[in-house]
C-alpha cells in the first residue's frame, strides 16, 4: 500500500506531509486532551466528592467546576516555573 | 507521499520535534500531579491563595533542583 486516500486533496488520492503532519498532530493533541480529562477527573472527584451520596449535590458540582479551573491554572503555574528554570 | 517518504529528513525532524514536545508535556503533567497533591490541602476555591500559588511553583523548581542533585550523587558513585 503506497498511495492513501485524502478528501482533502481531491484529485491526487495522495496524502501530503502537510497532510500526514496535522493528522499526527491531531492525534497527539486528542491523546493529550483525553489524559488530562482523566486525570483532572480524578483529582477533583478525590477533593470534592468525599462521600458520594445518591446523587452530585449542588456544592459538589461546584466544588468541581472550581477545581477544574484551579486544576487547569496550576498546569501552567507548573509549566511556567519549570521553564524558568531553578531560581 | 509514499511509504519511503515517512522517513525524509523533513519528517525526521517533525518525528523529533513532536518527541520533544510529548516529553515536555508528560513532564509538566507527571509533576502538576504531584504538586497539586502536596500543595491544594484543602477544597478548591475561587482563585487560589498566595501561598499555594508559591507553594505550585516552589514545587516544580525544588523537583528541578532534586533532580540535580540526584543525577550528581549518582555520578559521585561512579
Amino acid at each position: 500500500m503506497d498511495s492513501f486516500s485524502n478528501p482533502s486533496s481531491g484529485s491526487s488520492h495522495q496524502l501530503s506531509a502537510q497532510d500526514l503532519k496535522n493528522q499526527l498532530k491531531n492525534q497527539l493533541a486528542l491523546e493529550y486532551a483525553q489524559q488530562l480529562l482523566e486525570t483532572v477527573g480524578r483529582k477533583c472527584f478525590e477533593k470534592c466528592v468525599t462521600k458520594p451520596g445518591s446523587s452530585l449535590s449542588g456544592s459538589e458540582s461546584s466544588c468541581i467546576s472550581r477545581c477544574v479551573d484551579r486544576y487547569i491554572e496550576a498546569t501552567g503555574i507548573i509549566g511556567k516555573a519549570l521553564i524558568s528554570g531553578p531560581q | 507521499m509514499d511509504l519511503s517518504d515517512l522517513n525524509s529528513a523533513e519528517m525526521q525532524k517533525f518525528y523529533s520535534e513532536e518527541q520533544q514536545r510529548a516529553m515536555v508535556n508528560e513532564m509538566v503533567s507527571k509533576l502538576t500531579s504531584e504538586c497539586w497533591d502536596k500543595c491544594i490541602t484543602g477544597t478548591p476555591g475561587n482563585k487560589f491563595s498566595s501561598s499555594e500559588h508559591n507553594c505550585l511553583s516552589n514545587c516544580a523548581q525544588r523537583y528541578l533542583e532534586v533532580s540535580m542533585l540526584v543525577m550528581k550523587r549518582f555520578q559521585g558513585m561512579q
